[in-house]
């Protein structure tokens, strides 16, 4: 369960990017985030695993505050939340079996690391997810040597690996070609109801997040004004999330704060 | 459980196992070979130590007393590399034409690129050897070496870039009736000029810093200098030139980035 | 219709351009006629030195092969220096690359001293560096594969941290989100990045090597450049142009492995 409290995340004395965010993740839910640029959906994602780290505000995952870890329980903390790219982030001249090992790092030890022996255990297990999102075959090739599609299976698998508690998605579809995104959004659903994972997924595709996920977080210049269901989202709240005047919307925040 | 492998490894460089052993046997048995064979007076190299402090504590403070012979062979070494990089550009020019294999006929083919490989094989410093020996100690003998080492290296960037050029734009010149050194000039030029510029300016910084070397063998310089300092002992006044030496360098790889960051 | 005299004239360069141009050329001429003017050559000598060089190849024709089997020993042992120390140095730069790449530098001070070492070692001739070594160790190998070491660290650590500094930043966020220790990260997502280039330049720098190990020998740091200063001192130009044959085919072949080495790597 994550629970987000308050945060905040502020540039170098600028205005705030994510300005007093609270949000709740419970145990099997998939949520998607949507919002215009801008609006702070990868700040706030990255903020989770603290690759941007919060100017203030709290984050705890299943019992732990993030925001309070030092570093190097950070990285072991980090092994708990599994990551997905919209750049697949993979190693593109290392084989596909080394990429998703690659996810166990916080794991194995740097000799087995370094030989490449990874534990039975492991292997079984990676063969198996392989096996499971379709790509096993692939297992000897180099990742630069694949689709975008299968790239991104790849990584969702390197991220699976870790055994997460969650699984944040931040933006995982946009590099890809419209079936092939449906292909990874109706994988992540699945795979979440499988493995009773959380997931979060920053999207920009309204319709995919509607038709995928469970519930709908709208956020827009760093607040969440959106958090329901999908069929909730009618074309009012759509507005509200991507439409309107900066100078109006201050002027408006202005006069009810 | 389930039927999924456990065990994995990743395919290897070289797929071919006994080719692969062989090769690690081959460079391992190399190694050991040679460290083994190698004549080394490992006594001499501890007391290596001690000497290393000696001459150190000898070096500092660096001596600029004598630098009115600094200044000069430094200037020696500065107009030698000047004009070893105009002479072997404007050499490297033709040459880099008979080199290259779209331009020149068969045995001139051969013979240009004969030239550029043994102009190149040659350390600079044994081409000074040989030059001092012909025409005499002295500056002379450094411009002859670093037009040898700049024809070495400018030639043979420049042939590949010639072999390289667009032929088309020949092919154009050559339809027209054009003449062949108007062909030059129109087609072939412009597409070179902008490589052999950057590849001149290269050339000076690089001959500038063979320069103080070829002195070390009496072609003229700072390396002459600096010879005799090491060979008196004036560890202090060896160290002023070393400075003053990688400072020029320096100071020459900034000027000549700059400029070609500026023409390209 | 429009005055047609204004359009018979065409010029490639304005002439604020055209008058540049000339102000360039003019410098370098002018700094050429300097140097001749003021370099201290006997001009007399100069025109006398084709017939001097016409002499000493005549004198170096026919190429003595006497003491060829001494010759190839020594050669051997020029290229044994060459690629020991280029060996050693690989190793080294390793982590002087790592130090002076702006991502991978633990801090500023790592940063300065790494690019202290390189700039320090690549500004320094190999012969220089000899020169240095002989003195410390007095004539031997010893001194030759230190000084080899020594300039080609510089070389190859600068080529490697500027080849670290280019990566793709995207599998090391990815590496660092999962929980790696940094060790693990540089394993997994900068070495292979940067293999083809570190291949490339150690075999570059082995080539180079093969020529600088040739002259170590002139200041008493081992390999043919004795045996070459002895013939030279005793005038003995047959045998030195057999040493400058076996130095020429040893260098070209080594030039045909290292291409042939880049191209089955790379």
């Amino acid at each position: 369960m994550l629970k987000i409290e308050k945060l905040v995340k502020r540039y170098n004395g600028g205005d705030p990017v994510l300005k007093d965010l609270d949000l709740e993740v419970g145990g099997q839910e998939v949520v998607s985030i949507i919002g215009s640029s801008g609006a702070g959906k990868s700040t706030l994602l990255r903020c989770i695993n603290r690759l941007v780290e919060p100017t203030s505000g709290t984050i705890t995952l299943n019992g732990t505050d993030l925001t309070q870890l030092k570093k190097s329980e950070l990285r072991l903390a980090r092994r708990r939340i599994g990551m997905v790219f919209q750049s697949f982030n993979l190693v593109d001249r290392l084989t596909v079996m080394e990429n998703v090992q690659s996810g166990r790092l916080g794991y194995i030890s740097t000799w087995a690391a370094l030989t490449r022996r990874y534990p039975k255990e492991d292997i079984r297990r990676a063969y198996e997810l392989m096996e499971r999102v379709g790509i096993a075959h692939y297992a000897n090739k180099r990742a630069d040597e694949l689709s975008g599609g299968e790239r991104q299976r790849v990584g969702v698998v390197r991220a699976l690996m870790q055994q997460p508690e969650i699984l944040l998605a931040d933006e995982p579809t946009a590099s890809l070609d419209p079936k092939t995104s449906e292909q990874i959004m109706a994988l992540l659903r699945d795979l979440a109801n499988e493995l009773e994972l959380p997931v979060i997924i920053n999207i920009h595709n309204v319709t995919e997040a509607k038709q995928y996920t469970d519930r709908i977080v709208g956020m827009r210049y760093g607040r969440i004004i959106f958090d329901d269901v999908p069929d909730a989202l009618d074309a009012a709240a759509m507005d509200e999330i991507y439409a309107g005047v900066p100078a109006e919307d201050r002027a408006a925040q202005g006069a009810a704060a | 459980m389930s039927d999924f492998p456990d065990t994995w490894r990743k395919p290897p460089f070289i797929r071919n196992t006994l080719l692969r052993r062989g090769l690690w046997l081959a460079i391992l048995a190399y190694v050991v070979f040679t460290m083994a064979t190698l004549p080394i007076d490992w006594e001499r190299v501890s007391a290596g130590m001690g000497r290393a402090a000696r001459i150190f504590s000898g070096a500092f403070p660096p001596s600029f007393a004598r630098a009115d012979l600094l200044i000069d062979g430094f200037m020696e070494s500065l107009k030698i590399a000047l004009l070893a990089t105009v002479a072997g550009v404007a050499l490297s020019i033709p040459i880099a034409f008979c080199a290259a294999r779209n331009i020149a006929p068969r045995p001139v083919y051969y013979l240009g690129r004969a030239t550029i490989i043994i102009a190149r094989s040659f350390h600079p410093v044994i081409v000074a050897i040989i030059f001092v020996k012909a025409v005499g100690f002295g500056p002379f003998a450094g411009v002859l070496t670093l037009t040898v080492y700049s024809i070495g290296f400018v030639a043979k960037l420049l042939a590949e870039r010639i072999e390289e050029i667009d032929f088309g734009q020949v092919e154009a010149m050559r339809s027209a009736g054009a003449p062949f050194f108007s062909t030059l000039i129109y087609a072939i030029a412009p597409q070179i000029l902008a490589r052999q510029v950057g590849l001149s300016i290269y050339q000076l910084d690089s001959n500038l810093r063979a320069s103080a070397v070829v002195g070390l063998v009496g072609a003229g310089g700072i390396g002459a200098t600096l010879a005799n300092a090491f060979g008196r002992y004036d560890y202090d006044f060896a160290l002023a030139i070393t400075m003053v030496i990688v400072g020029v360098i320096l100071v020459s790889e900034a000027v000549s980035g700059i400029i070609r960051e500026k023409l390209a | 219709m429009n005055n047609p005299a204004a359009l018979d004239h065409w010029s490639r360069f304005t002439p604020k351009q055209r008058i540049k141009r000339y102000a360039v050329l003019l410098a370098t001429l002018l700094v050429v006629a300097w140097a001749l003017q003021s370099i201290d050559v006997i001009w007399e000598w100069v025109w006398d030195s084709p017939a001097q060089m016409a002499d000493l190849f005549g004198r170096m024709v026919p190429p003595d092969p006497q003491n060829l089997p001494s010759i190839l020993q020594a050669m051997w042992e020029t290229v044994n220096i060459a690629t020991i120390a280029t060996l050693f140095a690989v190793i080294l730069s390793l982590p002087v690359a790592y130090i002076a790449a702006r991502n991978t530098t633990p801090n500023v001070v790592t940063l300065w001293i790494g690019r202290f070492i390189l700039v320090s070692s690549r500004s320094v001739n190999t012969i220089i560096w000899a020169l240095l070594f002989v003195a410390i160790f007095g004539p031997g190998i010893i001194a030759g594969i230190v000084a080899i070491m020594f300039r080609s660290i510089g070389f190859m650590g600068k080529l490697l941290g500027e080849a670290i500094e280019e990566i793709d930043t995207r599998p090391v966020e990815a590496l660092q989100a999962s929980g790696a220790t940094r060790f693990k990260v540089v394993l997994y997502a900068i070495v292979p990045q940067v293999m083809p280039t570190f291949f490339a330049v150690s075999i570059l720098r082995w080539d180079i090597n093969l020529r600088e190990s040739t002259v170590l020998g002139l200041v008493g740091a081992g390999g043919i450049g004795i045996i070459l200063q002895g013939a030279i001192d005793t005038f003995n130009w047959p045998e030195v142009s057999t040493i400058l044959l076996a130095i020429l085919a040893f260098v070209i072949l080594g030039e045909v492995v290292s291409m042939y080495l880049r191209k089955r790597i790379l």
